[in-house]
């Protein structure tokens, strides 16, 4: 508009502002009225429908809302709904199968020298689980770790898959059944006269054992070979030497009164842990806390066993010998008891000196042994020398003991380990061109057997090395043939560890890949050149074996058939073959065990199997690995632990390497430094760092085996005076527990005051049997708020454990994992702390650093009825239900990790990544793997939050079973996995209403308490003190 | 409001006419940007590009990119969220209290406040989002009607950071815009182009300067001040209850509201000082935004410092008067434990620097105020983590404490937030007056009417 | 005057005081529809123009009250009647927990309804088409004049008089205000309509790919699909893709022992009933006969087929042969099959095969029923609820 100088002119305006459109001829005409009627059409705003530019404007408008309208029907029309997969059914449905209903298999679990019975769950035919067989003697429905994850091995994506032949180039390529029997056949029967060396793991079973004498009958010139890293022969030898029979006796742990055990870790690795610690903890009943067994240990290094110790001297294991000789001596004369040896110059006086063992524990030691005849049991570990062994049979002998050894049962082998020097023979034939082949029959010799002894070597100069095994190790690469083997729940056969009865191993799924049993192959070599492999051979085989030779003996009243089903339903069959009787102490075995050792000198090494990974065999299971250590809560890796003092001298701290010589045997290996570790002590842990392992066990730990030597005296898995060096370099040894030392006792400051561990002795308990609830001031505060109608009143699920039958053992860790589909999640996880553990097993310590008390608690989300997590999920996640659960809704979480803060426990776990990709990178994603999930429990994705359920699905199946047994739910059908697995039953589980359940009765037991009842959450887990039986009221 | 106000400090020095003010103000939109402006803008926006990869790292993987564990659950995301809500604490304050407070120096000063609550609010809103595990369900925090009646847990405090924040967000932008629409009825009536015209009047939806409506206008602004300024202290109390409300030794204290506000406004203002050097050099305002205006923040610098290290003193107090060894462990633990080199240089940035104000010469003293505010900025971001992370590391149970070690994820992110920051407000001072041209020709010399017939109703 | 419409006559003054006078005079003269346009604010101004206080004040009060009571509500109405679940064990009106949202959303309501209100309700905003846009006059208003404006609607307007009014009042100087053209569009401009489909297109398009593909891509992971195997799912493990595997030959699953008779017609012996007839058992029979037995034996059991002849009919169980039958004889011949009927053993389980055999009895009992059966019937019935 142009510059209008005074309001009066507006000619300019005019022409400029002419070319203006006309609406309306009347416009055009200038009707003022209508102009009027314009003015007003201003005045009213936007109101008037006539005018076609209002219109036009108005369908502007509308456009977002046409776009916003076609966005939406685009959405809802279009989302089509995605493809959940096809339903594919059995095409033969198999009788007695009900599709998403378990089955339960009873089948035998071997591994070293140890037979468990287990029960394998199936889903639509695939091993879910593994527990025990409660029918099982041994067993009792328990099994340790590596039971519990021997599933994992079966669904090992690295698992051999085909017959595999060595080709010239070096690497093994894939072959076919009937290519590689025919070579092998030929083979066979071609070096007529040479040696075939089948060398074995402990063979415990008996059909095995014929197999291989069927074999021998058809090759002449088969020898087999059997060993173990770890076995029992020096304790065994010690025996025969004193008593005559061939193997030592099973102890009644349950019925001694005093129990002292030299570096013997009986209630971890040293025999078999589960009986063990089940007889064990028989005697640790809160019941009658009167009859409290008392346990002494004396150990180098902190072991499980010394972590349940009432008293615990630390030793130098080297001096053992002499510990126990003094103690014999000290024995002898407080009994007036005459010596047939001459123990002049021993004197247990000096050797505490010497030592600077606790000279008060030392005097209750003795006094408890002496006045204790025949309740009493002194045991030593297999890794001692066998004077030691020996000196301890006159131990027991003198003292009466002799009675706790049962008479019920006894070891049965069915074929002795070799000798050291049968093996030494069999090298050297192979190096002078003796032995035509050699056949891997399930081992790992040139992992196991010590390096000095050239098996490896000596294994070039053989013309055929054959090995039958699940994957590849160090022995198959040196050899010509891999042949792949079933695993064990692919398999048939038996096994037979004790006098009195025999298991039997069913499969429970036909091999999944293109592999046979290890003795089908066998047999199927027996056959010959033209013999017709069947996967029935074996089956058919066993079946005979047992009609023919078991079967008879049993004098049963059924006809074979029958008996032999349901055999195969108990899993086990009672034999009457009986136990051996051992006879009076030969004296003579005494001659030359009391030569003194003069005043020790450098360090004792003591090599110890690895808990979780037994000789190495599981080095490729995740599980197994990430199961943290039940003393140091290390993974991934093994180390040697030490003191802090001889850190001190050698220089260095946690992670820095040493390097361990004995001889010209050395090895790198980072420390740990173990509070309770005897000082110059180094103890090392086998099992790890195998060079041919699949993606899983690759470069985790270190080969401790190359300190192992052929002309080790005493004993195999104890040196001393060996050269200690300060290594170069550190290595990260990931632990899932930070530690720390706490104040005097447990009832101290900083885990007294939090309320964490409450401790006792059984003297107090005794004396006040409400001492535990006293400990705690606060009285318990009142509700402020209303209760919820329905809720907690009816079933309510709640659990309690007892932590005077927990030894710490972590068996229920790898249950929970297999039961809940945890992930692996890797060292460097682990190092940040993301294990997805939902049961993790706390240890503290208190005490001195070099002779700490130790106390263990299995924690996991305690329920909490005012559970703090629940308050601060920002989209109710997390809730609580009527039945006492704290809910966690997967489906839901977004992932704030708020109430993993808000968890007093910690024990919510949160998917950081999604583990199962991140791993080693997808490798847990593996089809195969799939397989190994719980169908009932979901696989949370990436970015949700996680807890222990109280296995949630058992919960609800044992709901249906009420449903549909028109019923009410009762808490004593439900099992959680761990309670389960637990070997000792500390863990009780059930509904906390039912006045009277078993269960009740440790709910409300007056040892109860909860961990940080000052918060008032409301814990359902009830933790019953632990009770040590000290002499005195202290702990 | 008498005229003493007015006089009490030169409001704008130089005295300028409002043609001038227009002028000043508004020529940084009218004129082509230097190459420093784009050589500042590259730098920003490539800091925001590190950030982004950071942020697409985590929500491909997920957390785990972060340094995030167990027991430490929640580390640098949460600690920028509230170091960024503190940040954007100062604007909304300057502009709405000091509104209510007839404090007449804010205008120089309110709308570029007001921008950085804005943008502060921004980086602050991507942390609770980008930090939650599976980031493309977080719209369940939000209530809104589905086929599963699932609501979300109202007593949780994240849901009540979701409503203060949003709320926040929604009330700081709505008093700028108000605040705005006659400057952009300004600017469409300075415009040159067609499309700036457009745009501003877009903008200014045809304000008339019509004295009918500067009554509402006044009467609404007048509103929306005093309910901005309870808000201002509700969101960080709630933030603060994030804390506060959880079982956590070291966290479950009753301090923490006005503590963390204190703190909020204590940061916010040093970020405001910290631009405003910048910005008052570059585009020559120092006549609008004068010295004084500077001393006047930093005299609440000192006194929010202060407030603050009274605030870390009754932590030590509280926990040992209360008596609960856990409690006294994490106040150890916070100023001796694995955290102390962070709790201390927390404690000197936030609490001993800023003493010095207590002295006129470094009040007015553009180097010295610079090297504190920048100081008590470090030492705000340290607050939020040690309260965080110190807290959660070592809690009840020993079995289960930890250590947090960040990622140079973590670093990128955290980059990253300034990134956005800084490149936001490089393009506002591009884009729109930075100060307000209504308000500031409404108290130059002469601006009102001369004889007050005591017929003015403020 | 030519076509074009006056608005108004708008005056500009230089200094405040001027317009402040101005006003007071305009308004005394009793000028209605007039208006002051400043660049700010100017105190006074109001009272000079004889207007009273702002009411939006009440509109922020009642919203933002209404607000409170809103969200205090249905936060309530959420956890007790929409969706009641227990959290933390805090009651379902946690008073104190729904402070601090109540708070904000007050704070919220409160704000928004009056800044929507302010610029929709009183300044009858947006309007960019006001006569008073791109006038020299507002840009000078917008600057740092000061104007006063008065419309022609005014009753009092005539243009001369209101001109010199207002150079008396020493406006220094006065412009008309004419209407603007009005720009008009056509309904639908073909341009306008495509771009339309094109959005509605693109959209459509953007949503279903988001909703469809993108939102199942990863990282998404709604643990719809699983890396576990349920029943039924297929598996490229095993050659045949399926899921789930058979037994293998010759295992016995716990509680599975194999029947001993298999395959065996008219078996020397034959097991015994371990079941009870209680009242669910023979319910469960009952269901099942219903669902396997009946097609060829009838509801009844008495030989009616449902088939129709399309499969030779089942014979009547009430004959004698069958009457005399042990239960382990019908539970044989359900397990193995008999003559044209197949075995049902992968149908029905063991127990609810015994379950079918007790039902079957309670058929033939209830087709020769005799007086005495009812006490017995009761007697039995009692001693079922004892069960």
């Amino acid at each position: 508009m142009s510059e209008v100088k005074d309001g009066t002119n507006n000619e300019e305006i005019k022409q400029e502002k002419d070319q203006n459109y006309w609406r309306s001829f009347a416009e055009l005409h200038k009707d003022p009225a209508l102009i009027a009627s314009s003015h007003n059409e201003f005045q009213e705003g936007a109101t008037d429908d006539f005018d076609p530019s209002k219109l036009s404007r108005v369908s502007r408008r509308k456009f977002l809302a046409l776009v916003g309208a076609s966005a939406a029907l685009a959405g809802v029309g279009c989302s089509d709904y995605r493809d959940k997969g096809e339903i594919i059914p059995y095409t033969k449905m198999p009788e007695d199968t009900v599709v998403g209903k378990p089955k339960y298999y009873a089948s035998t679990f071997n591994y070293g020298s140890i037979s468990q019975g287990i029960i394998i769950k199936t889903r639509e035919g695939r091993p879910i689980k593994v527990d025990g067989n409660p029918d099982h003697p041994v067993s009792k429905g328990k099994i340790n770790a590596i039971g519990q994850a021997s599933v994992l091995n079966l669904y090992d994506p690295d698992r051999l898959q085909n017959p595999m032949k060595k080709a010239r180039s070096g690497e093994f390529l894939k072959t076919t059944w009937q290519q590689a029997d025919s070579e092998i056949v030929n083979a066979l029967t071609a070096n007529a006269g040479k040696e075939i060396a089948i060398i074995s793991s402990k063979i415990l079973s008996p059909t095995t054992k014929k197999t291989l004498d069927d074999f021998a009958a058809k090759y002449p010139g088969t020898k087999v070979y059997s060993y173990e890293l770890f076995n029992d022969e020096v304790r065994n030898s010690a025996w025969k030497k004193c008593y005559g029979t061939d193997y030592y006796p099973l102890i009644k742990w349950n019925e001694a009164k005093v129990i002292v055990v030299l570096e013997a870790d009986f209630l971890g690795v040293d025999g078999n842990k589960v009986e063990n610690s089940r007889m064990f903890t028989e005697g640790r009943e809160v019941s009658d806390a009167k009859n409290f067994n008392r346990l002494y240990v004396v150990e180098g290094n902190m072991s499980q066993t010394g972590m349940n110790a009432d008293y615990r001297l630390k030793l130098r294991p080297d001096a053992q010998n002499e510990f126990v000789l003094s103690l014999l001596k000290e024995v002898a004369r407080r009994t007036a008891y005459e010596l047939p040896i001459d123990l002049s110059n021993f004197s247990l006086n000096n050797f505490a000196k010497t030592y600077s063992l606790n000279t008060k524990k030392l005097k209750y030691l003795v006094d408890d042994l002496v006045n204790n005849k025949g309740n009493a049991i002194v045991y030593a570990g297999r890794i001692l020398s066998e004077n030691t062994h020996i000196a301890v049979n006159l131990l027991n002998d003198i003292l009466g003991n002799t009675k706790l050894f049962r008479t019920d049962s006894d070891v049965y082998s069915a074929q002795p380990l070799s000798s050291k020097e049968e093996l030494e023979s069999l090298v050297s034939d192979m190096n002078s061109g003796k032995v035509g082949t050699v056949i891997h029959f399930d081992s790992d010799p040139v992992y196991h057997l010590p390096n000095d002894l050239g098996y490896a070597d000596a294994l070039k100069k053989v013309p055929t090395v054959i090995s039958l095994i699940e994957s590849a190790n160090d022995s198959s690469a040196a050899g010509h043939f891999t042949l792949p083997i079933n695993h064990p729940f692919e398999s048939w056969g038996d096994a037979k560890t004790r006098t009195g009865f025999s298991s039997l191993q069913q499969p429970v799924i036909a091999a999944i890949y293109n592999t046979r049993e290890k003795e089908a192959v066998l047999l199927n070599w027996i056959g010959g050149a033209n013999s017709k492999f069947s996967d029935t051979m074996y089956h058919e085989y066993l079946m005979k074996n047992w009609e023919s030779n078991v079967y008879p003996s049993l004098k049963s009243r059924l006809p074979f058939k029958e008996f032999w089903y349901g055999a195969l339903q108990e899993g086990i069959v009672l034999t009457n073959d009986s136990a051996k009787t051992f006879g009076k102490f030969n004296n003579s075995a005494l001659n030359g065990i009391n030569k003194t050792n003069s005043k020790l000198s450098g360090y004792a090494v003591v090599l110890n199997e690895s808990y979780s990974l037994g000789d190495g065999k599981y080095l490729n299971n995740g599980w197994l690995q990430e199961l943290p250590h039940p003393v140091s809560k290390m993974t991934w890796d093994n180390y040697a632990s030490v003191s802090q003092n001889t850190a001190k001298t050698l220089g260095v701290e946690s992670n820095d390497k040493i390097s361990v010589t004995i001889g010209k045997r050395t090895l790198e290996i980072p420390v740990l430094v173990q509070p309770g570790c005897a000082d110059n002590t180094i103890a090392i842990e086998t099992g790890w760092g195998r060079t041919v392992v699949g993606e899983v066990g690759k470069g985790t730990g270190f080969n401790a085996n190359v300190l192992l030597s052929k002309d080790a005296k005493g004993s195999a898995w104890l040196f001393t005076s060996a050269n200690i060096k300060k290594g170069d370099g550190s290595y990260k040894l990931v632990s899932a527990q930070e530690h720390h030392l706490f104040e005097h006792s447990p009832n101290d400051n900083t885990l007294g005051e939090r309320h964490i561990i409450k401790e006792g002795t059984v003297k107090e308990y005794l004396k006040n049997p409400k001492f535990i609830a006293e400990m705690s001031e606060e009285a318990p505060v009142d509700e402020i708020y209303p209760k919820h109608p329905g809720y907690f009143t009816g079933v309510k699920w709640a659990m309690s454990i007892d932590l005077n039958k927990c030894t710490g053992c972590s068996d229920c860790v790898v249950a929970c994992i297999a039961e809940n589909n945890n992930p692996v999640v890797g060292k460097d996880q682990v190092a940040v702390g993301r294990e997805m553990q939902w049961l993790r097993i706390d240890t503290y310590y208190s005490g001195s650093e070099d002779d700490p008390i130790v106390s263990t608690q299995p924690m996991l989300c305690q329920q909490c009825d005012n559970a703090p997590c629940e308050n601060v999920c920002p989209v109710a996640a997390t809730t609580h239900s009527k039945d006492g659960l704290n809910q966690m809704v997967y489906n839901r979480c977004v992932g704030t990790r708020y109430c993993s803060n808000n968890c007093p426990y910690k024990v919510r776990r949160f998917n950081f990544f999604n583990f199962r990709d991140h791993f080693r990178d997808g490798f847990q994603q593996k089809e195969l793997l799939d397989l190994v999930y719980n169908p009932e429990v979901t696989v949370r994705s990436r970015g949700v939050m996680e807890k222990c359920t109280f296995c949630i699905q058992r919960i609800a199946t044992e709901r249906e079973d009420a449903i549909r047994e028109h019923r009410n739910i009762i808490g004593a059908n439900v099992h959680t996995a761990c309670q389960d697995a637990c070997n000792t039953n500390a863990i009780n589980f059930g509904d906390m209403n039912d006045k009277n359940s078993e269960f009740y009765k440790y709910r409300n037991h007056e040892l109860g308490y909860y961990v940080l009842e000052q918060l008032n959450v409301k814990p359902n887990v009830t933790y019953l003190a632990k009770l040590r039986n000290t002499h005195s009221e202290e702990v | 409001m008498s005229p003493d106000y007015t006089k009490e400090i030169t409001l704008v020095q130089g005295n300028l006419t409002m043609a001038d003010l227009d002028n000043a103000i508004s020529k940084p939109m009218n004129e082509k940007p230097g190459r420093k402006y784009f050589i500042a803008l590259a730098f920003t926006t490539s800091l925001l590009l590190l950030g982004v990869i950071g942020v697409s790292l985590t929500f491909f993987y997920g957390i785990g990119e972060w340094g995030n564990n167990q027991p430490v659950a929640w580390g640098w995301g949460i600690t920028n969220f509230v170091f960024w809500v503190g940040i954007a604490h100062a604007g909304t304050l300057i502009s709405a209290i000091l509104y209510l407070l007839r404090q007449k120096w804010r205008t120089g000063i309110s709308r570029f406040a007001e921008a950085m609550t804005i943008f502060a609010v921004i980086c602050a809103g991507i942390f609770p989002i980008i930090h939650t595990g599976r980031p493309w369900l977080a719209g369940y925090l939000i209530p809104y009607p589905n086929s599963h009646h699932l609501w979300p847990n109202f007593i949780s405090p994240l849901v009540w950071d979701v409503f203060a924040v949003s709320t926040y967000f929604i009330v700081s932008l709505m008093f700028w815009y108000v605040g705005l629409i006659p400057d952009f009825a300004v600017l469409r009536d300075r415009a040159t182009t067609k499309i700036k015209k457009t745009v501003y009047s877009l903008f200014s939806l045809g304000w008339k300067f019509s004295n009918r409506d500067w009554r509402h206008y006044e009467k609404t602004y007048m509103i929306l001040a005093g309910l901005a300024t309870p808000l201002v202290l509700s969101v960080h109390s709630v933030v603060s209850f994030d804390f506060a409300v959880a079982v956590l030794p070291g966290w479950h204290s009753t301090i923490f509201p006005p503590y963390f506000v204190a703190g909020a406004i204590f940061s916010g203002f040093a970020m405001v000082v910290t631009a405003l050097i910048f910005v008052r050099k570059v585009f020559d305002l120092e006549n609008v935004i004068t010295m004084d205006h500077l001393e006047r923040m930093n005299k609440i610098i000192l006194l929010t410092g202060s407030m603050v290290g009274y605030a870390y003193l009754m932590e030590f107090f509280i926990s040992w008067y209360s008596g609960v060894p856990t409690e006294q462990y994490a106040a150890i633990n916070r100023a001796f434990g694995d955290y102390a080199w962070g709790y201390w240089i927390m404690v000197s940035c936030n609490s001993l620097f800023p003493q010095l104000f207590w002295f006129k010469k470094f009040r007015r003293s553009i180097p010295v105020m610079f090297f504190v505010v920048i100081l008590v900025n470090v030492g705000m971001w340290f607050e939020r983590f040690i309260i965080i992370a110190s807290s959660l590391q070592r809690d009840f149970l020993p079995s289960s404490w930890g250590y947090f070690s960040p990622t140079w994820v973590d670093f990128s992110i955290l980059i990253g937030s300034f990134g956005l920051f800084f490149t936001l407000v490089l393009l506002f001072t591009r884009t729109l007056p930075v100060v307000t041209m209504s308000e500031i020709k409404g108290v130059v010399e002469g601006a009102q009417p001369s004889h007050h017939g005591g017929d003015h109703n403020g | 005057m030519a076509n074009k419409k006056l608005h108004s006559l708008a005056a500009l003054f230089k200094t405040p005081d001027e317009i402040i006078n101005a006003a007071k005079k305009t308004t005394e003269a009793g000028y209605k529809k007039f208006d002051t346009n400043t660049p700010y604010p100017l105190h006074g101004m109001d009272r000079a123009m004889g207007m009273g206080q702002s009411k939006i004040g009440f509109v922020t009060l009642f919203f933002g009250l209404s607000g409170a009571t809103f969200i205090f509500l249905f936060m309530w109405w959420c956890y007790a009647a929409s969706y009641n679940i227990v959290v933390g064990g805090k009651p379902f009106l946690a008073i104190p927990a729904f402070i601090p949202i109540t708070f904000e959303t007050t704070v919220l309501f409160a704000a928004i309804s009056t800044v929507v209100g302010m610029i929709a309700v009183y300044f009858k905003l947006p309007n960019n088409s006001h006569p008073l846009h791109d006038t020299e006059y507002m840009k000078a208003v917008s600057a740092d004049k000061y104007g006063l404006v008065i419309e022609v609607e005014d009753e009092k307007f005539n243009k001369t008089e209101v001109t010199e009014f207002l150079n008396e009042l020493g406006a220094y100087k006065i412009e008309s205000i004419y209407f603007p053209e009005e720009e008009k569009h056509r309904m639908f401009e073909p341009k306008f309509i495509v771009f339309l489909i094109f959005v509605a297109l693109a959209t459509s398009g953007m949503t279903y790919v988001t909703l469809n593909k993108l939102m199942y891509i990863t990282p998404f992971d709604w643990m719809d699909k699983q890396d576990k195997l349920s029943a039924q799912d297929g598996s490229n493990i095993f050659a045949n893709g399926e899921g789930m595997r058979p037994p293998v030959d010759g295992t016995i699953a716990r509680g599975y022992m194999p029947y001993p008779y298999e395959g065996q017609t008219n078996p020397a012996q034959v097991l015994s009933n371990p079941t009870i007839p209680t009242k669910q058992v023979l319910d469960l029979g009952k269901r099942k006969f219903l669902t396997f037995c009946s097609p060829c034996h009838g509801n009844f059991g008495d030989g009616n087929s449902r088939l129709q002849g399309q499969f030779p009919n089942g014979p009547t169980l009430h004959s004698d042969k069958i009457i005399n039958y042990p239960d382990g004889m019908i539970y044989h011949i359900i397990t193995n099959g008999q003559n044209a009927m197949p075995s049902y053993a992968r149908q029905v389980t063991r127990d609810e095969r015994w379950a079918i055999v007790d039902y079957i009895r309670v058929l033939q009992r209830a087709q020769n029923a005799k007086e005495s059966d009812l006490t017995s019937a009761n007697k039995e019935s009692v001693s079922n609820v004892q069960n």
